[in-house]
């Protein structure tokens, strides 16, 4: 359960959220729309703990009854997916899911379980792949699974969908929706794109609220 | 209607040869004349045989090795501590002003702070009671650990300013700032991210600096006439005293000793590259074992501070020098203050002249030509001729002078003008293409289509639209050019046949002669010279951006 609590977040020269509040249950998805410039990458930095500096924020976030809101990004549990996919392209696909795994067990089993989630996903084999030679939509594939793999609390999607053309976006925006269901964590969405939308989901839209000083 | 399409072929004449030929062609002979008085069996023998060779060589290896791996160590530690943190906008800004600083005035002004009667050692006189200068060589120690602390905090900078320029890149410096954001949400701390994720990617995009920083260390002579260890010197020293000597059969043993250094330099990459794939499958398992070290927080040295006073009080210590007087041990302040060395500098002003004229000639020689081939020749053969511009960088200088030598002694221009024209120029060309490549080739070539559409000639282009307004960085490429030329010490020296002094050839004349107070205004003189060209392209910069900013706010 990912809760908001009266989230406030502006900059010196104007409010970019004000007053949101929100509950976002597992396998539920939160959609923040709004037009460019609105907020909603802010919005999802601040969930993320990478908001820069000059940004003044308010309010409570709780993930699973854990305050998270002063904590520094790498103690959240709150995984991120980028436009771009961000695979790390030193590394090959199976390295990359390597990396996000948390450690334990022999090398043996990790490489299995990372390879169990590329054939769940339509991968099978793809493991010593470099990155830049797989298509765009196995890439985005990729990057969901990685994010997942580090088995995040909640996930915060940012734009995910926007660069790939629209018989690919179909496809991949089942595939991260079905991803999050099975795996049972809230996620939030910032997209401009109605079409983003699935039926039945809790949706924010910001204003910029332009006169304010 | 039938139409056929043909491809366009962007009319390309041969204009580049031009510019391509004039600077391959001197250096190409240069590099095979020195290379052929090297191919001599008796100074082969000779040199294997010489009592100091073996001392020498691993004098020189030992340097480069410990300064080459200090300073890389150093600048991975300082980035992965400091980047993205205000520390490290200061530490950048400050990068420029210790760039600034010539290698042989740093080693001159080090070795004043350093030596047994020095600055520091009347400090600690103080505490320990001393009343005579210590009798330890804290200066031409034969460990070379002066020499290797004065490369140390020159090449550092270096390092750190190609960081950085990687982390400016266009594009790459955003995409690498969201892989250690994506790290973070995966439970990375900060530094585990750096030295799983950016340092694997930006060790191999830093060969070619940290190659040239090995191989300088490798082969300076400059720095180690003045701090490097004496008896024996380094292997480039050594051969650039067999070079000056006045024996046919020692110049040719000289250049034999320059051809080994070039081979090893060449032996030492390869084995780093080795090394590298070498440790490549292990270092990937790290990478991934999925472990989280925890942050440590530990004390944060004040890097920025410790190099600011590093070079303040180096700089110090010249400008301080160069007025003092009678100065009897233990006391920190000198019984009086004398203007007799800048007496001396204001009486030999041909010095300066002849250094600022060759300076601007060569710099203004380098600049065309590397404004000439990046006119007409498209930019990706830029990666065709990084072979030519990188060797003046990464041949040891003491051969490609020797080679110089040859080819000024067969065009009869050795000990004269041209010839120092010619050696100061394959140095400067190099360093204005590299200097002002982003700029010009990364210029909008809209307005090249804009400028032809309206009917404008190329020529007026490039004098009313394209030069204007890259006044900046062409100012700025030639003062890195003029800042090269002043700072030779071999060429100038070698070529000159010893005619023609300049402050970088006096200063070290007359630091290795023990005239401490004239070598150390000269030693200023030379770093003082390339920051008035600085401070004019910086001047210039500042002005066209006022003024470009001025017509936006219009």
């Amino acid at each position: 359960m990912l809760e908001l609590d009266a989230i406030t977040l502006a900059t010196p020269q104007r409010v970019l959220v004000r007053n949101v509040s929100a509950r976002v249950a597992g396998g539920e998805l939160l959609v923040v729309m709004g037009e460019s410039g609105a907020g909603k990458s802010s919005l999802l930095a601040m969930l993320s703990g990478t908001l820069p500096d000059g940004f003044i924020a308010t309010g409570a976030i709780r993930l699973n009854g854990r305050e998270i809101g002063a904590l520094p990004t790498a103690q959240r549990h709150v995984g991120l997916l980028f436009q771009d996919d961000l695979l790390f392209p030193h590394m090959t696909v199976l390295d990359n899911l390597l990396f996000a795994l948390p450690a334990g067990g022999h090398r043996a089993e990790r490489c299995a379980q990372a390879e169990a989630a590329l054939a769940r996903a339509g991968l099978e084999g793809h493991g010593p792949r470099w990155p830049h030679s797989l298509s765009g939509g196995q890439r985005s594939r990729v990057s969901v699974l990685r994010a997942l793999l580090a088995q995040p609390q909640a996930l915060l999607l940012d734009e995910p969908f926007s660069r790939l053309d629209a018989a690919l976006r179909e496809r991949f925006r089942a595939f991260v929706f079905e991803r999050v269901r099975e795996q049972g964590i809230p996620a939030v969405l910032v997209t401009h794109d109605p079409q983003d939308v699935p039926a039945g989901a809790q949706v924010i839209e910001l204003r910029p609220e332009l006169d304010d000083a | 209607m039938d139409t056929t399409l043909r491809p366009v072929k962007a009319a390309r004449g041969w204009g580049w040869a031009l510019p391509a030929a004039l600077f391959v062609l001197p250096l190409a002979a240069a590099l095979w004349l020195g290379a052929a008085e090297a191919v001599d069996a008796r100074a082969w023998s000779h040199l294997l045989s010489d009592t100091q060779f073996a001392a020498a060589l691993a004098e020189s290896l030992w340097i480069a090795v410990a300064s080459t791996m200090l300073s890389a160590t150093l600048c991975v530690l300082i980035v992965t501590r400091l980047h993205g943190t205000r520390a490290w906008q200061r530490v950048q800004g400050a990068l420029g002003g210790w760039l600034a600083v010539p290698h042989a005035a740093f080693a001159i002004g080090l070795a004043l702070l350093l030596m047994p009667s020095g600055f520091i050692a009347r400090l600690l006189a103080g505490v320990a009671g001393w009343d005579a200068p210590p009798d330890i060589a804290t200066v031409r120690d034969p460990w070379g650990l002066g020499l290797i602390a004065a490369l140390v905090f020159k090449e550092l900078p270096f390092l750190l300013w190609n960081v950085a320029a990687q982390l400016r890149r266009v594009g790459q410096g955003a995409e690498l700032e969201r892989q250690l954001q994506i790290a973070a949400t995966m439970g990375y701390s900060r530094r585990t991210a750096w030295a799983r994720l950016l340092w694997p990617q930006l060790l191999p995009r830093l060969a070619l600096p940290l190659l040239a920083v090995g191989a300088y260390g490798f082969t300076v002579v400059d720095m180690a006439l003045v701090i490097g260890p004496a008896r024996p010197p380094t292997l480039a020293v050594l051969a650039w005293q067999w070079l000056l000597d006045a024996n046919a059969a020692t110049n040719h043993q000289g250049a034999a000793a320059a051809l080994c250094l070039t081979a090893l330099v060449a032996a030492l990459a390869a084995a780093v590259v080795l090394a590298w794939h070498a440790v490549r499958p292990a270092a990937r398992q790290r990478w991934t074992r999925g472990d989280r070290p925890s942050a440590a927080r530990r004390f944060e040295w004040p890097w920025a501070g410790t190099g600011a006073a590093v070079y303040l009080a180096v700089v110090l210590s010249l400008l301080f020098m160069s007025i003092a007087g009678v100065w009897t041990f233990p006391s920190l302040w000198p019984s009086h203050w004398t203007l007799q060395a800048w007496a001396g500098v204001a009486h030999s002003s041909s010095t300066v002249g002849v250094t600022a004229v060759l300076a601007i000639v060569s710099a203004s020689t380098g600049l065309v030509l590397a404004v000439a081939w990046m006119e007409t020749a498209p930019a990706h053969w830029d990666a065709r001729a990084a072979g030519a511009v990188f060797a003046p960088m990464l041949v040891p200088g003491v051969l490609l002078v020797a080679g110089l030598y040859q080819l000024s002694l067969h065009s009869g221009i050795d000990g004269r003008f041209a010839g120092l024209w010619l050696a100061h120029s394959l140095y400067t060309a190099p360093y204005a293409m590299v200097a002002l490549s982003p700029a010009y080739r990364g210029f909008d070539p809209r307005y090249q289509q804009t400028a032809h559409a309206l009917g404008r000639s190329h020529a007026a282009f490039l004098l009313r639209v394209k030069w204007p307004m890259l006044l900046a960085p062409l100012a700025a490429a030639f003062a890195v050019a003029f800042a090269v030329s002043v700072t030779q010490y071999l060429p100038t020296q070698f070529i000159g046949a010893g005619r023609y002094a300049t402050v970088t050839t006096e200063a070290l004349t007359l630091a290795s002669g023990g005239q401490r107070n004239l070598a150390a205004a000269f030693a200023l003189l030379q770093a003082l010279l390339p920051a008035i060209v600085f401070g004019f392209a910086w001047w210039l910069g500042r002005r066209q951006a006022r003024r470009l900013h001025a017509v936006a706010m219009a």
